[in-house]
């Protein structure tokens, strides 16, 4: 293999590992008044090329939340949603509102410059009929895996959420032991899913604890709705088994996001490990 | 008012046909509850009804002869009822029909378009 086939190895497979890439949605809420169109809401959200964006937007009479999903193809990109909606279609006979539940898929070819317009309550042609402005961007960024997202709401009536849907490649986790008020020094550790266990030793109180810890995706959500729109997605498990523990045999399992918010674990020790689940650093 | 007893067979014989008055029924009535021999002749008059109707195969016969009603007039006014009320239904059904309804659901889906 000569050195150009070389780097065009290296090249592509840096290309397929995304996080070079910076994926960024910049989303407008429009409404057309009398020939002009008001903002009603703007945001982005961005993260590696894989990123997914959830979109909610709910009303007194409809609701939707869609999934966007982009999948790039040289400067082709197929934009596609999943949506979900409500609509309130009345009221039964004891006054209680009646709504209707919807699911359906939609996918179009738009280049990276293209502007994409999704009318989520349906009715293109409908007049006054609210439409959400798409533009996809991309830029060449360093391996920061974390998604960013932000919003501004000019129109307090409307309900509009924007969050970034990725699945982390690696988790920045950082574990404690506490035993009583003694909490033992923090152990970060960055771990890949799906990989095999890693050996961790903390010491409290001058003992030392050796535990295999490994990364897990959790089971898919039960729910469609919640399979749809990868509300799991950025959720991790850590497996914890003993030192000595045969294959398959674990003191437990933690599942949470990365989100910062530590979890406890009670060991047979009588000691409870912690752990907490972040977003890694770039690299 | 009837006087005699031919007059006041005749006045029966009117009763059990329904042709009766309501006021000439009221007189007939007292009379009967005075006069034996009209009492008892309406009775025969029902008995020979009766055994009539029994013979004609009508074993729950009524005194009172009713209307009859031909089959195919039966059946021609349960059909016109039944396609009333199916056009009725239908015309409800669009003008006010469940909840949800009036456009296809295609038109109230969201749609994605490039600008």
């Amino acid at each position: 293999m000569g050195l150009s086939s070389f780097s065009s190895v290296l090249l592509v497979l840096a290309a397929l590992q995304g996080p070079g890439t910076r994926l960024t949605y910049r989303v407008r809420v429009i409404q057309p008044v009398a020939g002009a169109q008001r903002i009603l809401a703007s945001g982005a959200v961005s993260g590696p090329i894989d990123s997914d964006m959830r979109l909610t937007l709910r009303t007194d009479t409809a609701e939707v939340e869609a999934l966007f999903q982009v999948t790039a193809v040289g400067d082709t990109v197929s934009l596609g949603g999943e949506f979900f909606t409500r609509r309130r279609v009345g009221q039964s006979r004891r006054g209680l509102p009646i709504w209707e539940e919807d699911n359906y898929r939609r996918l179009i070819q738009v280049t990276w410059s293209d502007t994409a317009r999704a009318y989520p309550f349906g009715s293109a042609t409908k007049p006054g009929a609210l439409w959400v402005e798409l533009v996809l961007e991309r830029e060449f960024a360093g391996g920061e895996a974390r998604p960013g997202e932000s919003f501004d709401l000019a129109d307090s009536t409307l309900d509009f959420r924007l969050e970034a849907v990725v699945r982390p490649r690696r988790a920045r986790v950082i574990l404690n032991l506490v035993r009583g008020d003694t909490v033992s020094a923090p152990r970060p550790i960055d771990l890949v899913p799906e990989q095999p266990p890693r050996v961790v030793q903390l010491v409290l109180r001058g003992r030392a604890t050796t535990l295999f810890v490994g990364l897990t995706r959790p089971e898919p959500a039960r729910s469609p709705r919640d399979r749809g729109l990868g509300r799991e997605a950025d959720i991790v498990c850590l497996r914890v088994a003993a030192a000595a523990a045969l294959p398959g045999q674990t003191l437990g399992t933690i599942c949470g996001r990365l989100n910062n918010i530590a979890r406890q674990l009670p060991l047979p020790t009588g000691d409870t490990l912690t752990a907490t689940f972040s977003w890694p650093g770039p690299r | 008012m009837a006087d005699t007893h031919e007059q006041w067979l005749a006045q029966i014989d009117a009763e059990l046909d329904g042709e009766l008055p309501l006021a000439e029924r009221a007189a007939l009535a007292k009379h009967l509850a005075t006069c034996s021999h009209c009492a008892g002749a309406r009775a025969s008059h029902l008995e020979v009804r009766v055994a009539l109707a029994r013979s004609a195969g009508n074993p729950h016969a009524f005194v009172v002869p009713r209307p009859s009603i031909r089959g195919g007039t039966l059946a021609l006014w349960v059909a016109l009822a039944l396609a009333g009320g199916l056009i009725g239904g239908w015309f409800a059904s669009q003008r006010w029909g469940g909840p949800g309804g009036g456009s296809a659901l295609e038109e109230t889906r969201g749609t994605i378009v490039v600008q």
